[in-house]
């Protein structure tokens, strides 16, 4: 099991768009359990109603779990798309 | 000659009726089995209106279907049902969007009108709390169209199948439709 923290950067949070490339990015390791959580919510990595139901803005610090075969690569996956602000300007 | 072919026939009937038979019971018996696993889930137009293809909705993160595949519903009224019964599993605090996800796992995101984020809620009264379990049909939001249609882009309303996976869905209506009448179905593969 591999767990990190990342900080939200983009401006509109988990929202629709960032929320769906956060969730197909994970949904790539299919034999990868991931988790998402924020303060006690935790929810599926892979679910687009999950991930933008923990509600996450801009400031907001994130921990992801993953716990599989790609674990490492999965979590610096989605930390990169994070903190990379989803490539919003 | 005909006369005997057709006793041969005969016998040859009740033969194959005789050896299918217990076949056909076993067949029967799996295809139940099967029938059950893939029930469609019926899901109904969860806002009175036309429903469109959501290629055609004006926000591409809907009509690229990167939240999922679906339709969307230009609405002509302001009541917004389940589409499938379950548990609202999201509930947006701006009360825009609502998501179901129903017994069997199958989740369902409605998103009412194109960047109503931004409302912070405004013109959106919301009847259910989110982790309440609903039935198809039951009214979920109601909206103020007239009074936030103009402060939009849109009032198209996407219905996202966000976790389809390995199902697959058609529409079974098209053009007008009122709230609450069956609209698609999601069938298991």
């Amino acid at each position: 099991m591999l767990e990190k923290q990342v900080t939200l950067t983009n401006g509109s949070g988990l929202h629709a768009r960032p929320a769906a490339l956060f969730v197909q990015a994970a949904a790539r390791f299919k034999e990868t359990s991931v988790k998402v959580s924020k303060g006690a919510k935790e929810v599926d990595a892979k679910s687009i109603l999950g991930i933008m139901g923990l509600g996450a803005k801009q400031g907001d610090t994130l921990t992801l779990r993953a716990d599989g075969p790609q674990e490492a690569e999965v979590v610096g996956e989605l930390t990169a798309l994070v903190e990379g602000g989803f490539g919003e300007a | 000659m005909q006369a005997v072919f057709g006793t041969e026939s005969d016998a040859l009937k009740e033969e194959m009726k005789r050896l299918m038979e217990p076949e056909g019971a076993l067949l029967r018996m799996v295809f139940g089995l099967f029938g059950k696993k893939k029930a469609a889930v019926d899901v109904v137009c969860p806002l009175s209106g036309e429903v469109q293809e959501i290629s055609r909705v004006p926000d591409p993160v809907f009509a690229q279907k990167m939240l999922g595949d679906g339709f969307a519903v230009v609405p002509s009224g302001g009541k917004v049902v389940a589409p499938v019964g379950g548990e609202v599993v999201n509930l947006f605090p701006t009360k825009h969007a609502v998501g179901i996800r129903t017994p069997d796992g199958l989740e369902i995101l409605v998103h009412v009108g194109i960047d109503t984020v931004k409302l912070g809620g405004e013109g959106f009264r919301a009847l259910v709390e989110q982790g309440a379990r609903v039935e198809a049909g039951q009214t979920l939001l109601e909206v103020d169209l007239a009074a936030i249609a103009d402060k939009v882009p849109s009032m198209v309303t996407p219905v996202v199948f966000t976790n389809l996976g390995e199902r697959t869905w058609k529409l079974t209506k098209q053009g007008a439709v009122t709230a609450g009448d069956p609209v698609a179905t999601v069938t298991q593969k």
